[in-house]
């Protein structure tokens, strides 16, 4: 990094800071007395008590997760592979197919809900978790084929080709050489499609089931009723959640690179 | 001597799951955008092109114009915004690197619809904004930035922003500092360094981060909706509308197929710039 | 090292399909409606006294529920739903409902009249009324200096940027059909298209158009006057009782919404017992104290909220689902609107 000029160091911690700031409101939020969600009376932890008795937006949270995981892994794997073989096959569907498998992400919600929900049927799909894989693998396709073709035509081919001359066969230069220089694309998509997935609501309450519900479905669901802080409690325990995973993360990944580096 | 390209099993599953899963809903949204529509009764397998023509309607047109106009200058500040810090962000030490892309990648732990919340919550009359400004006399009267279009732009760049951010960074990162190096060497200053190497090799990025913010700006009708009070209308608050009290699917899906086809016509002119810039 | 984890994968997910699908052995009621519809306490006083668990799913949408009930095809993987009048009637159109067996509600009398007998249901055979709602005007006496009482009011240049509605076409369109004296189920055309041309005159005073905690624009100062649901205008008096609410003189819209029970439900007795318990008085005030709806069991009208019980004559029209090319120019003149505001 240029280590004379401190101004980029300024920006990007300004950035961060402005991003932050909805979610700190939301986090303050969830130990506000009143109901309201946008006017702060007094601090309280009724929320959080709430939250305990309720087993079910619990559970949701837990499906969630699971849904999210699966269906990021999938498109992932779906993803991955299918844009290294868009790049180094010459099919004259190619083309067409990739584009059909990003139009997920061109079509509003709504619609692409209501067509699952009719084509699940028409297939007498079991609707749970199935469906719900399908449907949040589809539209999280196209996150990792976009990222990932994007770089994947940047990549030095002579790597790939000094590889296979020294011997390597085409699936160890896959993984030993290519899978590692797309990693950063491929975590940057999976990440976006990890994000997506956890936030849908549209088209997991087209194609769910009674036993299994996602978190964003019992929140948006609520709006008729109105939403309290005890959303936002969840909310505040996901983040801590997650914030105990990116650490760990962190302090494994340290580990290891010190591990290589001895 | 023809050898099957061994790479055609790499491609299966994305074909599979393509033609069956992804190709399958498409076709059946195109079919029903030419039905009709019987109020409460529902659609009925009678073919027809009226959806169409209603789109072209002074009143459903200009939704268009007014979402394509949101996505346009969201997409712009996002880039603004975006590209110094994606790029910035690939300047720093490892652990640096890695610290931010974390940080970037928490508030997605919290689910939008909240985070917009809290979006009202600062920008409010009576909200933190305004209590700045108005403390630190910048401003005499609160400022009435909610419920309007440029609440709608900043709810727009918050949700999009990441997006374009992992895009700029995954370019960016790639970067081969030899090649900076070597241009140094050469003579030129840092901004021609710039201009010169680096940004052509962070446009894939770039284009890839354009898509990932223009697409999905055309749909995210319900930050409008929270952030502009409903007073900007977008084209997926026209599809929502049409599929709920309107209860009319077949036009609501003549206003997808017509949305789709905008974007992809848009996508594919940035396709063709790229590939003449970026030029690999 | 990859094989290993590809099977446990496999495993984990088979696993999850089964375990997500039916699990029918115990006794259940699959309840569809919106989120939070009944306090914690009824829910679980219905299961201790009968024994059935109650698997409660939800919607944001009523064509949400509409179109996974048209999609069921046999068995429908719901027993008792709830919805707003006008989509039941679609619902009923459609065949999708089964009719009521009231000698499995002995409680059926406790229903307050006033609420039954609409277009959708005129018969009473299909459903339970469970809430209604009357949008009423609310405003904040300390900053508006006279007084509010009429539809027609609203128009006020001394409104301007000030007012906060709900984003519901229909109801914006009647209120302005009704300041011209006309119903709210108007279905002339150039009556519609005038009303059009009156709305876009109301442009101006619109600060905000939200359909969920509209209220919230009242009590954190962005608006002076709104035009509220009930359970808003229950929730924004419970905060700021020096706020006023008024039934606004011209005419009143009511929307009620109904249990009924899906045509092939998979338990239809169960949903049967849930009609009957809803109904019994303590239950029904306290479903109503909590949702902040009219209360539309009778037999409540003593245990309940006062503000829940509708007092004196009742003069105004439910809001029905009108021809298609009338709807459309309710439409046309909401989004004319919408786009006008600014």
């Amino acid at each position: 990094m240029r280590k004379k000029y401190k101004f980029p160091y300024f920006y990007l911690a300004f950035i961060s800071i402005l991003m932050y700031l909805p979610f700190l409101v939301v986090v303050v939020f969830s130990f506000n007395e009143s109901k309201l969600p946008t006017i702060f009376t007094n601090f309280s932890f009724k929320w959080y008590k709430e939250l305990f008795y309720n087993k079910r937006l619990l559970e949701s949270l837990l499906n969630s997760f699971l849904l999210g995981i699966f269906s990021t892994l999938a498109s992932a794997v779906i993803g991955t592979i299918g844009a290294v073989g868009l790049a180094k096959t010459h099919y004259k569907l190619n083309k067409p197919v990739s584009y059909i498998a990003t139009l997920p992400m061109m079509i509003p919600e709504i619609i692409l809900a209501m067509v699952f929900l009719a084509f699940f049927s028409l297939l007498s799909l079991p609707f749970g978790f199935v469906t719900l894989l399908i449907a949040h693998t589809a539209f999280c396709v196209p996150y990792i084929l976009i990222m990932v073709s994007s770089t994947i035509n940047t990549l030095d081919k002579e790597l790939e080709e000094a590889a296979r001359d020294l011997g390597a066969s085409r699936r160890r230069a896959f993984i030993d050489i290519i899978l590692p220089l797309l990693f950063p694309s491929i975590l940057s998509g999976s990440i976006l499609a990890f994000a997506m997935s956890l936030d849908d609501v549209v088209i997991s309450v087209f194609v769910n089931s009674p036993y299994f519900v996602t978190l964003p479905v019992r929140v948006y669901t609520q709006l008729k009723t109105g939403v309290t802080p005890e959303i936002n409690a969840l909310c505040t325990i996901m983040l801590i959640i997650c914030l105990i995973g990116i650490t760990i993360y962190y302090i494994l990944s340290n580990k290891k690179e010190k591990h290589k580096h001895d | 001597m023809k050898k099957r390209n061994p790479y055609l099993f790499a491609i299966l599953p994305l074909y599979i799951f393509t033609f069956l899963f992804i190709l399958g809903p498409i076709i059946y949204m195109v079919v029903i955008s030419f039905l009709t529509n019987h109020g409460s009764l529902g659609y009925s397998w009678d073919f027809t092109f009226a959806n169409y023509i209603k789109l072209f309607d002074k009143v459903y047109f200009r939704t268009f114009t007014k979402s394509l106009s949101i996505a346009f200058f969201s997409t712009l500040l996002t880039i603004i915004i975006g590209y110094p810090f994606g790029f910035w962000m690939s300047g720093l030490s490892a652990k640096g690197r890695k610290l931010m892309m974390l940080s970037l990648v928490l508030p997605f732990g919290i689910n939008s619809l909240i985070r917009l919340y809290g979006w009202i919550i600062i920008l409010q009359s009576k909200g933190i904004l305004n209590n700045v400004l108005l403390s630190l006399h910048i401003i005499k009267e609160p400022l009435k930035i909610l419920y309007s279009y440029p609440a709608v732009l900043i709810g727009m760049v918050y949700a999009l922003l990441p997006f374009m951010i992992f895009s700029i960074y995954s370019s960016a990162v790639k970067l081969d500092l030899s090649l900076l190096d070597a241009a140094r060497d050469l003579g030129a200053n840092r901004v021609i360094t710039f201009l010169t190497v680096s940004f052509p090799l962070t446009l894939p990025g770039l284009f890839a981060g354009i898509i990932l913010t223009f697409v999905p700006s055309m749909g995210l009708f319900f930050i409008a909706d929270i952030l502009g009070g409903n007073k900007v209308v977008l084209v997926g608050s026209l599809i929502q509308d049409q599929m709920t009290r309107g209860s009319n699917w077949p036009f609501a899906a003549a206003i997808a197929v017509a949305l789709t086809l905008i974007t992809s016509v848009l996508l594919y002119f940035n396709k063709i710039i790229s590939a003449k810039d970026g030029g690999q | 090292m990859i094989k290993k984890i590809s099977v446990v994968l496999l495993l984990t997910i088979l696993l999850l399909t089964f375990t997500s699908c039916n699990k029918a052995e115990k006794d259940q009621l699959v309840l569809y409606t919106w989120e939070g519809m009944f306090p914690r306490e009824v829910l679980e006083g219905f299961t201790k006294q009968t024994g059935i668990e109650i698997i409660y799913s939800t919607f944001d949408l009523n064509e949400t529920m509409l179109e996974k009930l048209s999609t069921a095809n046999g068995t429908s993987t719901y027993d008792l739903v709830i919805g707003d009048d006008y989509i039941i009637d679609a619902v009923i159109k459609r065949g999708l409902a089964q009719k009521l067996d009231k000698t499995q509600i002995p409680s059926f009398g406790n229903i307050n009249p006033i609420y039954q007998g609409y277009f959708y249901d005129e018969t009473n055979e299909y459903t339970v009324p469970y809430g209604a709602g009357i949008p009423m005007i609310v405003y904040n006496p300390d900053e508006i200096d006279f007084d509010i009482d009429s539809y027609q009011d609203l128009w006020d240049p001394r409104l301007k940027d000030s007012i906060a509605i709900t984003a519901n076409y229909r109801l914006v369109n009647g209120i302005t059909l009704m300041s011209m004296g006309k119903g709210l189920n108007e279905t002339d055309i150039p009556t519609i298209k005038a009303a059009g041309e009156k709305l876009l005159l109301l442009a101006d005073n619109i600060r905000l158009v939200q359909d969920d905690n509209t209220q919230l624009s009242l009590l954190n100062g962005e608006a002076k006057v709104a035009l509220l649901y009930t359970s808003q205008v229950t929730s924004v008096l419970a905060e700021n009782p020096n706020l006023k609410a008024v039934f606004p003189s011209e005419g009143l819209g009511i929307g009620i919404m109904d249990f009924f029970i899906p045509k092939d439900a998979k338990n239809a007795k169960a949903a049967h017992r849930f009609l009957e318990y809803i109904l019994q008085p303590q239950v029904a005030a306290d479903c109503f104290n909590y949702l902040g709806y009219f209360c539309t069991t009778k037999a409540a009208d003593d245990l309940v909220n006062p503000n829940l019980v509708f007092k004196g004559e009742f003069k105004g029209e439910i809001m029905q689902n009108v021809p298609e090319d009338a709807d459309e120019q309710y439409n046309k003149n909401w989004i004319e609107f919408k786009t006008a505001l600014n």
